[in-house]
């Protein structure tokens, strides 16, 4: 039974997990970009569930939504006045700018929030679904839901309204789609906005699980990164697979060899994998 | 005097300090089928590049249903009706027909009229109606070509502009190619089309230029162009 409970522990953290790599892999799939600024807005929108909840009341789960909301003209503009001068420049460039974006950022929420763990305590707990041995935290299953159904809605925008059209076809062919009359610095900076919206949604609802903290930004950009090389870079099913994927391998991994080393064989395994099918499990190779 | 659809006035291009085009002057009046020939390297594509406004114009004026454009990205040239459906087609992968047809709307909004042109595309071109839903890219080159063509059709335009209309394809297939393009001329669409195969151009078109080493060297109706003992011995291998 402990082998089926920690299998319920992996899931129930894979669309959560989904939710966390999915706007990373959106604008490193469109943009040709690695954002290593994803981690501190997943942070961001933790302390912005955290504070909503401790000022007004407001349940983490109902708040996630509104923290993509929030977190979207942010993004648009970083992209629009900061990345965008340097997008024609070699990949390392935009790597090495959203790195320093990191540091300015995490360092301005430990100037604001400083580096105390914080958690939101949800009052009344929400308590647990218990099917014969095997426990299920309602907060986990809500939480992997909830991002779950936002990956889905993500999914929806790209695959059938013309904004998600577009955002494809920039991503294939950027002259092409400048063709059609697409305004591709537009749509760039649209899809960065909608990866850290995403980003968002996914920092409010850690937040309702887990203690957030202002240094705790590079722990989720790592597993942004596994599980978009898990399940293939640039594809939402493969973030969903790769989210779920990387879920079930810490749970199991944290039983193995005991949870402080969790990461470190999820690192381990990317490594593997990287050697052994370096396009992902879904993914394709090359860039088109 | 009625102004032609599109007038271009000693056009230069140049790709950082490598100028490639140097002095290109062209019109294409409305309702007409004009060809674009010359021998490769010669700059056709790249003036095509600018006349869509996908490269900025060194020196020189486009001026298009009577106004001069402005040196900017293609969507000002979308929005006026200059469509160019580029050499190799660049469909966009991993997106079906009906994705990549709609994608060439981009810019329109009026719904019922944009339902009508697609079932215009699929008239023209009864294979994409069966194969919409497969990835473009995954179609024969024919097909390919169709729904490259059929793409720029759903931006209404008013000039089609088409790099390599025959690159790569069957004779059958070019003859339906051209079959449809007469078509979509007929309805009130002004074609300007580069070709390499200066035979088929000639009997396609009303209108020739030539272009060599970045120069539009010689016009004139397509009869005159073919006529010409100089075009003979070069293009035409006669």
């Amino acid at each position: 039974m402990l082998w089926l409970q920690v299998l319920v522990n992996g899931l129930a953290l894979g669309g959560l997990y989904a939710c966390i790599a999915a706007g990373f892999s959106l604008v490193w799939g469109v943009l040709n970009i690695i954002n290593i600024l994803h981690g501190s807005l997943i942070v961001l929108g933790g302390y912005l569930a955290f504070f909503a909840h401790l000022q007004l009341g407001i349940s983490p789960f109902l708040f996630a939504p509104i923290a993509g909301m929030l977190l979207f003209l942010p993004g648009f503009a970083i992209q629009r006045v900061i990345i965008s001068p340097v997008m024609a420049r070699p990949v390392l460039m935009t790597l090495v700018l959203t790195f320093g974006l990191t540091l300015f950022l995490d360092n301005l929420m430990l100037v604001a929030f400083t580096a105390d763990y914080r958690k939101i305590n949800l009052q009344p707990p929400l308590g647990v679904l218990e099917f014969g041995d095997v426990v299920l935290p309602l907060d986990r299953l809500y939480a992997t839901g909830i991002g779950l159904v936002s990956v889905g809605a993500l999914w929806l925008v790209l695959r059938s309204t013309q904004l998600g059209r577009a955002i494809v076809a920039v991503r294939m062919d950027r002259d092409a789609a400048s063709l059609m009359g697409i305004n591709v610095r537009l749509t760039h900076a649209i899809a960065f906005g909608l990866g850290t919206a995403m980003a968002g949604v996914a920092g409010a609802l850690l937040a309702a699980i887990f203690p957030i903290s202002s240094l705790s930004s590079s722990g989720y950009l790592g597993k942004a990164f596994v599980i978009c090389v898990l399940g293939g870079l640039g594809s939402v099913p493969g973030v969903v697979l790769g989210g779920f994927a990387l879920g079930v391998i810490e749970s199991y991994g944290a039983l193995a060899v005991g949870p402080e080393n969790a990461l470190t064989m999820s690192f381990l395994l990317l490594i593997a994998l990287l050697a052994l099918r370096p396009t992902g499990l879904l993914g394709r190779k090359g860039f088109t | 005097m009625t102004q032609p659809l599109l007038q271009v006035n000693d056009l230069a291009v140049r790709y950082g300090d490598v100028q490639v085009v140097w002095k290109a002057d062209l019109v294409v009046e409305e309702g007409a089928i004009v060809a674009m020939i010359g021998s490769n390297g010669a700059g056709k594509t790249t003036l095509l590049r600018a006349i869509s406004g996908m490269l900025p114009p060194y020196g020189g004026e486009i001026i298009f249903a009577g106004e001069i454009v402005p040196a900017s990205a293609p969507p000002e040239f979308v929005r006026r009706g200059l469509i160019h459906v580029p050499e190799g087609r660049r469909l966009f992968a991993r997106l079906s027909v009906w994705d990549n047809l709609m994608l060439g709307a981009y810019l329109r909004d009026d719904k019922a009229a944009i339902r009508q042109d697609v079932e215009r595309v699929f008239a023209l071109f009864p294979r994409l109606r069966e194969r919409r839903w497969q990835d473009a890219t995954t179609l024969s080159g024919g097909e390919q070509q169709m729904c490259a063509i059929g793409r720029g059709l759903m931006a209404a335009p008013r000039l089609l502009i088409i790099d390599e209309l025959s690159l790569g394809l069957a004779p059958r297939v070019v003859d339906e190619l051209v079959d449809a393009l007469r078509k979509v001329n007929a309805a009130g669409t002004s074609l300007l089309v580069v070709e390499q195969d200066v035979a088929t151009a000639l009997e396609f078109a009303d209108h020739a230029y030539i272009v060599d080493r970045g120069r539009t060297v010689a016009s004139g109706t397509a009869a005159v162009i073919a006529a010409d003992p100089a075009v003979r011995t070069a293009y035409l291998g006669l």
